[in-house]
């Protein structure tokens, strides 16, 4: 007979570690709370009826946020035969509010203490005989990074799903409420199953109101409940809800009290708190994730990853990928057109994206370190202080991060923020940030025209996020952004050294999603590309040309190409490769190694791509080019998210509107300003636009917020709970 | 034509199809063409499991 066995335990418990260890998997596993959203199943190794269920990680059962939504409903309505319950040993307090609510619902429950490692290395002792008696459930030492005890946790899971029997249950409660919630068994008895009784009634205690819809009470029997709830509540002289957690939490500390034993005094500072003090210190905070992310973006575009990125260009771009395949073709005699179709098209688009892999694969193996040590969460708490400011929170931060690899999950990320209106505006603004799809783009320009400066790439990063915190500022002065953004909690992770199986595997899984989509969407791109560059209208009718610029792409694109004058790139390879970038963002490099890697002029060497480039670009047209490819509308992928997460075409069309206005009203000041600078532009129309486009930016950044009355201070909440009571 | 430039032909008439297809396969049954990887926190919003 088959049987699942759930997961679940409070987030960045190592619940997803756990998982992998058992099933086998290679789930994506982060060092910041939040990563598994909704739950993913495996086999356990060497048990194929055994199905391991790994839940979104929760600090309750209320239904307060998404991740609880998803983990109770699993737990509720599709009861698992067990609950391993993985618990942080070197947080068991906090831990353990949940553990009281698991065992609460009847079904057999498995404690796994998790970092039994660290809380060793810590000096700590955790007695889990005592554990185990006070919370009526088996307790086992695990450390889930080290694999230690896993398997051990998984089949004593499987033994008590067998035996179906729950453990006893334990007095959290004290009389009163006990009292209370007897007489609410009583009431519903019959209308929920038999093992959820207690679960239900203490739900219904806590006024659940979601539970309260799913049970359809009638009104009397509603009644006499709220009688024996409200009889409790004064008798305790607090609110149901807060009742039952004071009591818990009560409960938790008797028995933490018996059963953990720490080395360090009670208010002593971890290392990690130590570190804190630094990384996170209200000065300092800032200016070192300016430095991190500069170090990490100009490393991987700027010397390093430019010095792999060429000998990728010298060895397999050219040599392997191109020079090899032309000479089998010619040798065996193909035609010409099948031999221009393949090195000229396919192999020289594919080539120019692959050619950054290298670069690609140092980047992400750099954010995936950041990530895994613990850095990134800090990011989102240290941003929040700044994004609070503008009308978003910490929390929008998360997806922003996300987004740095690819903006489909990122969009996708905003799902957890409650607030309608901050979640709108964290859809419309997180792909600013430079994904791994538009990194060929900076380091095509970066080394074409700006020999290679990791200044560039780091710009770019800053980009992207000024344009968050620009765009925040300008919308939340407006009707449909107004208000305080929500509240933002979110638990700092231990420091760790970071694991190099996780941090190679996000590196080679991010890095083989680039090459995946190089080996499918670039090749059927640049095969059309190809066909429509090299084809079009002669004199002689239609056919072959000569000469790209009389081709159907030259055409397509000479007839909306004069829109981007005035931002200095108004030439149809431009405009080609910016709509082409909407199939996929790498497509734009892919567009110009067709486009480019023909042309009579273009020498036959290792950067002869870059040769095309410079021809075709000034520093400044380049510039601006890449900033309007990496603001405007992201690929089609990310726009279906976008229109699936806003649930609304109006929604979708004013997102895209908006990334697109922006991105080339921010590329004309560049072009425009730089121009006047650098004596590339005279001053004329497109300059008088820049400035009415520039005054109009600080109108909108400087204006008053009318919409300021309908904010909140927290002293203005916190009074008016006081006139209320 | 010769008999390699028709093989040659073939096999890219062939590759085109195939990915054009199997795009239309993955758009079909869920999968969106985000380059997450597969194996992201919010995989299943985008992929079917």
């Amino acid at each position: 007979m088959e049987l699942k066995i759930a997961l679940a335990g409070n987030p960045n418990c190592g619940k997803t570690t756990l998982f992998n260890d058992l099933t086998g998997s290679n789930q994506y596993v982060g060092n910041w709370p939040g990563v598994t959203v909704e739950k993913k199943e495996g086999k356990l190794k060497g048990h194929k009826d055994v199905i391991i269920q790994d839940l979104p990680g929760i600090y309750s059962l209320s239904p307060y946020t998404l991740e609880e939504v998803v983990a109770r409903s699993y737990l509720v309505s599709e009861k698992p035969d067990a609950i391993l319950n993985i618990i942080d040993g070197t947080n068991v307090e906090r831990n353990l509010y949940l553990t009281t609510q698991l065992v609460e619902l009847g079904l057999p429950v498995v404690m796994a203490v998790n970092m039994m490692d660290l809380v060793r290395k810590n000096g700590d002792k955790i007695d889990v005989a005592k554990l185990s008696a006070a919370l009526g459930c088996e307790v086992v030492e695990i450390s889930a990074l080290k694999g230690e005890g896993g398997i051990a946790a998984a089949e004593k899971a499987m033994a008590a799903a067998q035996a179906k029997k729950a453990g006893e249950l334990p007095h959290v409660f004290t009389g009163s409420v006990e009292h209370a919630i007897a007489h609410i068994e009583e009431s519903i008895s019959g209308k929920v199953p038999n093992n959820f009784l207690r679960w239900y009634a203490i739900k219904i205690f806590e006024r659940d109101s979601k539970v309260m819809e799913t049970l359809h009470l009638d009104a009397e029997l509603k009644a006499h409940l709220e009688e024996h709830i409200a009889d409790c509540e004064a008798e305790l002289d607090d609110d149901a809800e807060s009742i039952i957690t004071n009591q818990r939490y009560a409960y938790i500390n008797g028995v933490v009290d018996k059963a953990v034993k720490k080395k360090a005094a009670k208010h002593s500072l971890s290392t990690s708190d130590k570190i804190d003090r630094v990384v996170t210190n209200r000065v300092a905070a800032l200016p070192i994730f300016a430095a991190v992310m500069f170090l990490v973006y100009y490393i991987a575009i700027g010397p390093l990853g430019t010095f792999l990125t060429d000998w990728t260009n010298d060895v397999l771009g050219t040599a392997w990928l191109v020079d090899i395949p032309r000479g089998w073709l010619e040798g065996v005699g193909c035609a010409g057109w099948l031999t221009g179709l393949i090195c000229d098209g396919i192999l020289a688009g594919v080539g120019a994206v692959l050619g950054f892999v290298p670069q690609m694969l140092v980047l992400f193996l750099m954010l995936s370190i950041l990530e895994d040590v613990g850095y990134m969460a800090r990011v989102a708490f240290i941003m929040d202080r700044i994004f609070r400011k503008f009308g978003l929170s910490g929390k929008s931060f998360i997806p922003m991060l996300i987004s740095s690899g690819c903006g489909v999950p990122g969009v996708m990320a905003s799902r957890t923020i409650e607030n309608e209106r901050d979640r709108r505006m964290t859809i419309m603004t997180t792909c600013f940030v430079p994904c791994g799809a538009k990194m060929p783009i900076i380091g095509l320009f970066a080394g074409a025209l700006f020999g290679g400066s990791g200044l560039v790439a780091v710009s770019a990063y800053f980009i992207g996020v000024a344009a968050i915190i620009l765009s925040g500022i300008i919308l939340k002065k407006t009707k449909g952004f107004s208000g305080d953004p929500a509240p933002f909690v979110m638990e700092l992770p231990q420091y760790h050294t970071p694991s190099a199986k996780n941090v190679f595997h996000a590196t080679w899984e991010r890095g083989w999603s680039f090459i995946k989509r190089a080996g499918t969407v670039i090749v059927a791109s640049s095969m059309i590309l190809w066909f429509l560059q090299g084809f079009g209208f002669t004199e002689t009718g239609f056919g072959a040309v000569e000469d790209n610029n009389s081709s159907l792409l030259a055409a397509i694109g000479g007839a909306v190409c004069g829109i981007f004058a005035p931002l200095g790139f108004g030439n149809w390879q431009s405009t080609v490769a910016t709509v082409t970038g909407l199939i996929a963002k790498e497509n734009v490099v892919a567009t110009f190694g067709v486009l480019f890697h023909i042309g009579d002029g273009v020498a036959e060497d290792d950067v002869a791509l870059w040769g095309a480039i410079a021809q075709h670009y000034t520093m400044l047209s380049a510039y601006s080019f890449m900033v309007f490819n990496l603001l405007c509308a992201p690929c089609f992928a990310a726009m279906g998210a976008i229109k699936r997460e806003m649930n609304s075409a109006k929604w979708t069309a004013a997102a895209i509107g908006y990334m697109c206005g922006l991105a080339y009203l921010v590329s004309l000041m560049i072009y425009q300003f730089g121009g006047l600078i650098t004596g590339e532009v005279s001053f004329g129309l497109g300059t008088v636009a820049a400035v009415l486009v520039l005054a109009f930016f600080i109108y909108m950044l400087f204006r008053k917020n009318k919409y300021d009355d309908n904010r909140l201070t927290v002293s203005a909440v916190h009074a008016a709970k006081v006139v209320t009571r | 034509m010769n008999v390699p430039t028709i093989i040659g032909a073939v096999i890219v008439a062939a590759i085109f199809i195939a990915i054009v297809a199997r795009g239309i396969y993955n758009k079909r049954h869920g999968k969106g063409g985000c380059s997450c990887g597969g194996d992201c926190g919010t995989c299943g919003c985008c992929h079917e499991k």
